[in-house]
């Protein structure tokens, strides 16, 4: 029922943005939210139902800023099955310190509240929507 | 003995027992502290510091704490120089000078259009923001990554032994530390005047300003003064420098009158022997600045978009309880040994807060590792602070190591000293018609002997790159003979050094006819 709600969301907003309006809407918005606190991470990301992807990212980090668009898109098309945590790691320093991220940006796929896959650095589309392939697939397992 | 027994039928379970008959029997410099070292302060003397001490194993923390300016600027771990001070600083000191190349370029062929370029200040504030941002974080990861504990608060003394501190929910907590090493730092002066606060910035906020600083004042002639209003001017701003009495003191006398003199050829106002009154904000939101001329006694006004204090910064002694450790203090600066003890013996102190000391990054840093490296790894090798290099980036560069002409006349009488000097014509600079008027660079070393080399200055492009090496060269007993005997590297500005001939003391003329012979 949530999956068929979502999907004509979906739909809906393909259509707002195939008829150029000047709004950005966010297309699933119980899939990909940006992460408020450690309690926040806890209940959405760690005691999550499906897999988890946190994307650590920074505003002063010039290829977060390219890697957070593409891993959105790719994310939109997994339709449920996959969601997308972003975490600030300024604001929350000690959350991404307590994950080893060093050089940011950092994806993360969070499985039953352990990390199950991890790719740091910029990468192309391809490469990205392959390594979500393989989490959503690992999940289902 | 009796001690023991007493313990005995006091009825307290046996690992209390043990522990208490064990401190007991011990005397309390083998007391258990929480921590081996706690440094108070995250820059550069107390991160090197900390960094070095637990690569000997000891447990250490490190509490750093921004108090924001009164214009509400704070920044993040890492200190002075990585925030408001030497990084920021460079970048923007070569965003200057790319703004100058651009124009070089035309004369070199390029076909780029070099008429009323102008930068885009939110720009190169933003780059140089995320840069020291990125900074602040791989500051963070290391200090995780080398396990010293990092809390973002102000460590006040309680006892020699015991800091307080506040943590971000309101919770007063404390802890006691074997050895303290205080390195606090310092942060700009502010005059005491009407508006200096309300509407007046310093380097804490310029390097994150965001407005476009538009016509400038800039008070103060030291080298922070020197530098903003010089990279000020070559992004296009129109600075002017007030000067209470000398340029540059502390440096070499004639060094420092060839910079202002570049400055001035450059087109930055100098208003010489000139004290500010008061700063007042106009109706359309310009500051109207008040000062005196203390030579002439004449006031006068002015005004400008922005106002920058640069006469100088106080030790942060303040905030820390000293007097709950006992520590001596000289004004706002602690009082350090040649081993950066303070009066108390487990506490120590290094960087900008020590008194009397060179106020430099590379000092803190160096200071900071081989005292760690003699309280953790029995090391005795104290720090040399004698014959420091440093340079003033101003478009053409100041740098200089060992004495100025002046200190060694006053330590060795002047028929003991020759100096040798030279102006110079860089290569690059003739096709653009730089002017070389102040390329000049000289040697001052002892008359007799070998000539041992007692300091080295130098005006020109990349003069911290040209003097670097030189220091080392220094710091291992250079001479006149051994420098003039090196065969240089052409062409170089630095390889002037290896040609100078013409001294002082012959009265003949130092410019240069020709350039290869």
């Amino acid at each position: 029922m949530q999956r068929q709600i979502v999907n004509v969301l979906g739909n809906v907003t393909r259509q707002v943005r195939s008829n150029q309006r000047a709004f950005s809407v966010t297309p699933k918005k119980r899939e990909i939210f940006k992460v408020q606190s450690s309690e926040d991470f806890d209940k959405k990301v760690k005691n999550s139902q499906e897999p988890v992807i946190v994307d650590f990212f920074a505003t002063w980090c010039n290829p977060c800023k390219l890697l957070t668009p593409r891993i959105e898109t790719i994310v939109g098309e997994q339709a449920g099955s996959i969601k997308l945590a972003k975490v600030d790691i300024d604001e929350h320093s000690e959350l991404a310190l307590d994950y080893d991220v060093g050089a940011v940006p950092v994806l993360m796929v969070m499985q039953n509240g352990k990390e199950v896959q991890r790719m740091v650095g910029l990468q192309d589309e391809d490469k990205i929507r392959a390594w979500v392939a393989t989490a959503v697939k690992n999940a289902k397992q | 003995m009796l001690m023991f027994k007493a313990l005995r039928n006091s009825r307290l379970p046996r690992s209390v027992l043990l522990l208490r008959f064990a401190s007991s029997a011990t005397t309390t410099s083998n007391c258990k502290y929480d921590y081996d070292l706690v440094v108070l302060g995250g820059g550069s003397g107390g991160l090197a510091c900390a960094k070095e001490a637990v690569e000997y194993g000891a447990h250490v923390l490190c509490f750093d704490f921004v108090k924001p300016t009164p214009a509400g600027t704070k920044w993040g771990v890492g200190g002075t120089c990585v925030n408001v001070g030497c990084i920021p600083k460079k970048l923007m000191h070569q965003a200057s000078l790319l703004g100058e190349a651009v124009h070089e370029a035309v004369a070199y062929g390029w076909n780029v259009n070099d008429q009323n370029i102008k930068p885009d200040w939110k720009k190169l504030v933003k780059s140089v923001q995320d840069h020291i941002k990125s900074v602040n974080w791989v500051t963070r990861v290391d200090l995780r990554d080398k396990k010293v504990e990092y809390v973002n608060s102000i460590g006040r003394f309680v006892d020699p032994h015991t800091i307080e501190y506040i943590q971000k929910q309101g919770e007063r907590k404390q802890l006691t530390a074997k050895y303290v090493v205080v390195a606090v730092g310092g942060r700009p002066r502010y005059p005491s005047i009407p508006g200096a606060t309300e509407f007046g910035i310093t380097s804490d906020d310029i390097f994150s300003y965001e407005k476009e600083p538009g016509r400038t004042l800039v008070v103060g002639a030291g080298y922070v003064g020197l530098e903003c209003a010089c990279f000020l001017k070559g992004l296009g701003y129109d600075p002017t420098v007030m000067v209470r009495s000398i340029v540059l003191r502390g440096f070499d006398r004639q060094m420092s009158e060839f910079l202002a003199a570049m400055m001035l050829e450059r087109g930055i106002r100098f208003l010489n022997t000139t004290i500010p009154l008061a700063v007042e904000r106009r109706a359309d939101g310009k500051l109207l600045v008040k000062y005196q001329n203390t030579t002439t006694k004449t006031d006068g006004s002015d005004v400008f978009d922005t106002v920058l204090w640069a006469i100088g910064r106080k030790g942060l002694t303040e905030d820390l309880n000293l007097g709950a450790a006992g520590v001596q203090t000289y004004n706002d600066k602690i009082i350090v040994d040649h081993t950066e003890a303070t009066n108390v013996p487990h506490i120590f102190a290094v960087g900008d807060i020590i008194y009397g000391r060179p106020e430099l990054t590379p000092v803190a840093i160096l200071s900071g590792r081989l005292l760690a490296r003699r309280l953790f790894a029995g090391s005795t090798q104290l720090m040399d602070y004698t014959d420091v290099a440093t340079t003033v980036f101003t478009p053409l560069e100041y740098s200089c190591v060992g004495m100025s002409e002046e200190m060694a006349i006053e330590k060795m009488g002047a028929e003991n000293i020759e100096v040798f000097h030279a102006y110079y014509k860089p290569t690059e600079f003739f096709i653009p018609q730089k002017s070389v008027r102040h390329c000049y660079l000289k040697a001052v070393a002892e008359v007799s002997g070998d000539q041992k080399i007692l300091g080295l200055h130098y005006i020109g492009p990349v003069a911290g790159e040209v003097i670097q090496g030189f220091a080392a060269a220094l710091k291992s007993g250079l001479t006149v003979k051994t420098l003039l005997n090196t065969v240089g590297i052409h062409p170089t500005t630095a390889e002037e050094f290896t040609r100078l001939s013409i001294t002082k003391r012959s009265g003949r003329d130092p410019t240069p006819a020709s350039c290869c012979s």
